[in-house]
């Protein structure tokens, strides 16, 4: 099967200055995604997952390496064209769904239509169909306090399927869910990986990484371990992450 | 995006938040309807004054006349002579001075002028019951009177003073003619005098010389060269004199009362636009906080692809939106206040320039103070802004 990478990362190294101290929470990361991967990231808290993710979804910026997306080098992007990028390239899900409160699940869905510009009847359809998509077409215009957490994170789904992007960005899309409504929205994130959509998962849960077709493992701001398909590639040592797969 | 989102996104937050947003209305909706009012009063002030002056005309010269003897006083005669001038449409010479008038038992001191039919046209003071002061009764010196409402109260109370006789220094008169009421002017009360003609007058007060002279323009654009033809003819006639006569415009003296109204009224509207700067000052801080407050929000528009003039549209559009409702309430505040000040007896003129102004100042004022916090807003990084909270 060819494949196409459609993110690939470059020796990427994020610095933050405080004061006197700077800390580096990406070291010289290097890591490609092809179209149609369903990739998990694991890792202990505080390792720079977020971080990683906030670069591959043009939410933050490098301080060193080159980040190429869809073949074009976002590190030399302006910020509209980075704008534009997030609009129509990624749906971002986070684990605080990160809903606009004094919209309706409707309103929140077309937001991102109604920054690229399109029409009203367009923007309605679109709208109207992701949520109907995701069960939740009785629910328009509810607000999201109005809502359970997994309708609200259904929600969010459906907004950033809205603009139809080719990847699917989610940091612990699962990690402010009970277990069952967790498994539910796994659900939905297998079915668009079947529909072909790029999805890069974050997440604590090692049932959820068994779910996804590559896993990265992420410690102290290195790759420590990458899975590919079925064949394991290790460039650290393990960590008993591999057995939990032979399960 | 486009505008009309940008409006009804701004107009969305706005509801969301009806408390603050009014607190915020509230010291533009002050400031706007303050200057409305103070420049409405002010223009209540000059109508007023304005149609007061134009009641005396405003094509009028008067002259006094404080000299005596011969060469320092005009005689009625001269002083008719002065109607001759160009431009001069009427003239009207007034003996005056004061005298004792006494009907039956009641007796008082009052100001008798002596004039010619010409004073009804040029002082354009009427009669309302009886008849006016003739030619006939100018030449024949009959001696017959005009009373004003002041002093035919005073003598006749509620009794019809027309027809009766009454005693002027000793001198029978008989009343013609009872004058329109006019009022009081800066001079004081014009309605307690009495009238009589210019001849029987002269004999009456013993005098020669005129008091005044009140000269009428055929327009009142020619004033200016009236008024130096007059002060040449007099200079001659009192010989270089001029402490002996006195020349007065009426026109000046609109054009001053107007313009010392018009100073007042705008040192007050600057007073109050004060209050719309310190109103627009509240919306730069109420933008500032809902910035801070939001920064969460900005942080997701942004990660779902609002670029950076998006984010700036709504907010400036959110600080338009209030200025301009502000402006709008303030207006309609200016015109209750002007609606109750002039039945209260205060005239306020609202003028379209004013309001169009003040209206244009709030906004203006909402973007000056709204830019700040938006751009602040629209720099935000995504990432800092959704890590916020
Ligand atoms: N804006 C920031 N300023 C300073 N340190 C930060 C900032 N963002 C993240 N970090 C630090 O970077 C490290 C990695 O954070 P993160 O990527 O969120 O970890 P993870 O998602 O794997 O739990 C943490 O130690 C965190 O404190
Ligand atoms: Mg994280």
């Amino acid at each position: 099967m060819s494949r196409h990478a459609e993110i690939e990362l470059k020796d990427i190294v994020k610095t933050y200055h405080m004061g006197a101290e700077t800390l580096t929470t990406l070291k010289k990361v290097s890591l490609r995604v092809y179209r149609g991967e369903f990739m998990a990231i694991v890792g202990p808290s505080g390792s720079g997952k977020s971080t990683l993710m906030n670069i591959i979804g043009c939410l933050d910026t490098p301080s060193e390496g080159q980040y190429i997306i869809d073949g074009q080098d976002a590190s030399r992007m302006s910020d509209n064209q980075l704008a534009r990028v997030r609009n129509e390239k990624i749906g971002f899900i986070f684990q605080s769904f990160h809903l606009l409160s004094q919209l309706s699940a409707f309103e929140n869905v077309e937001l991102p239509l109604v920054y690229r510009g399109m029409p009203a009847k367009q923007r309605r359809e679109i709208a109207s169909g992701m949520l109907a998509q995701m069960g939740l077409a009785d629910k328009q215009n509810h607000k999201p306090r109005q809502l359970s957490g997994g309708q609200q994170q259904r929600v969010a789904i459906a907004r950033a399927l809205a603009s139809q992007p080719s990847i699917l960005l989610a940091d612990e899309p699962t990690g402010a869910l009970d277990t069952k409504t967790g498994k539910e929205v796994m659900g939905i994130f297998q079915q668009l990986h079947r529909q072909g959509h790029t999805i890069i998962l974050i997440t604590h849960d090692p049932g959820v990484a068994e779910a996804a077709e590559s896993v990265i493992r992420i410690t102290d701001g290195i790759i420590t371990e990458e899975r590919r398909g079925n064949h394991a590639i290790q460039p650290g040592s393990p960590d008993g992450l591999e057995e939990h797969y032979r399960q | 995006m486009q505008f009309s989102q940008g409006v009804r996104m701004a107009w969305k937050s706005i509801i969301a938040n009806k408390l603050r947003t009014l607190l915020t209305m509230l010291g533009i909706v002050i400031g706007v309807a303050s200057v409305i009012t103070l420049v409405a009063m002010g223009n209540g002030t000059r109508q007023q004054v304005k149609e007061q002056m134009a009641g005396l005309g405003t094509n009028l010269l008067s002259v006094n006349i404080s000299g005596r003897g011969a060469v320092s006083s005009l005689t009625v005669e001269e002083a008719e002579q002065l109607g001759k001038l160009d431009g001069v449409k009427d003239v009207s010479p007034v003996i005056s001075g004061n005298v004792q008038a006494k009907y039956k038992t009641k007796n008082v001191n009052v100001t008798v002028e002596g004039i010619t039919p010409s004073y009804e046209g040029v002082r354009n003071v009427h009669i309302q019951r009886g008849r006016y002061i003739t030619g006939i009764d100018v030449a024949y010196r009959q001696k017959v009177a005009l009373i004003g409402t002041g002093t035919a109260g005073e003598l006749f109370g509620t009794a019809d003073p027309v027809g009766a006789a009454i005693s002027l220094n000793g001198n029978h008169y008989k009343i013609v003619g009872l004058l329109e009421q006019q009022g009081t002017s800066l001079g004081g009360s014009n309605d307690d005098k009495i009238m009589v003609p210019i001849s029987a007058g002269s004999r009456l007060l013993q005098t020669k010389g005129v008091r005044s002279v009140y000269l009428q323009a055929e327009d009142d654009a020619n004033m200016d060269s009236i008024e130096l033809a007059l002060e040449g003819e007099l200079t001659r006639k009192f010989r270089g004199n001029t402490s002996g006569y006195n020349i007065f415009n009426q026109a000046d003296l609109v054009e001053t009362i107007s313009s010392v109204s018009a100073t007042l009224s705008n040192t007050l509207a600057g007073i109050a636009s004060i209050s719309l700067l310190v109103g627009g000052i509240g919306i730069m801080n109420i933008m500032l906080v809902s910035v801070t407050e939001r920064t969460r929000e900005i942080g997701i528009r942004k990660s779902i692809g609002a670029r950076r003039r998006d984010i700036l549209l709504q907010f400036l559009l959110e600080a338009l939106v209030i200025s301009g409702l502000s402006g709008i309430v303030g207006v309609l505040v200016s015109y209750g206040a002007a609606y109750f000040l002039t039945r209260s007896g205060t005239l306020a003129v609202m003028t379209w320039d004013t309001i169009a102004l003040s209206f244009i100042f709030s906004f203006a004022i909402g973007i000056t103070f709204g830019i700040f916090p938006a751009n602040k807003a629209s720099r935000l990084r995504p990432v800092d802004a959704l890590r916020y909270d």
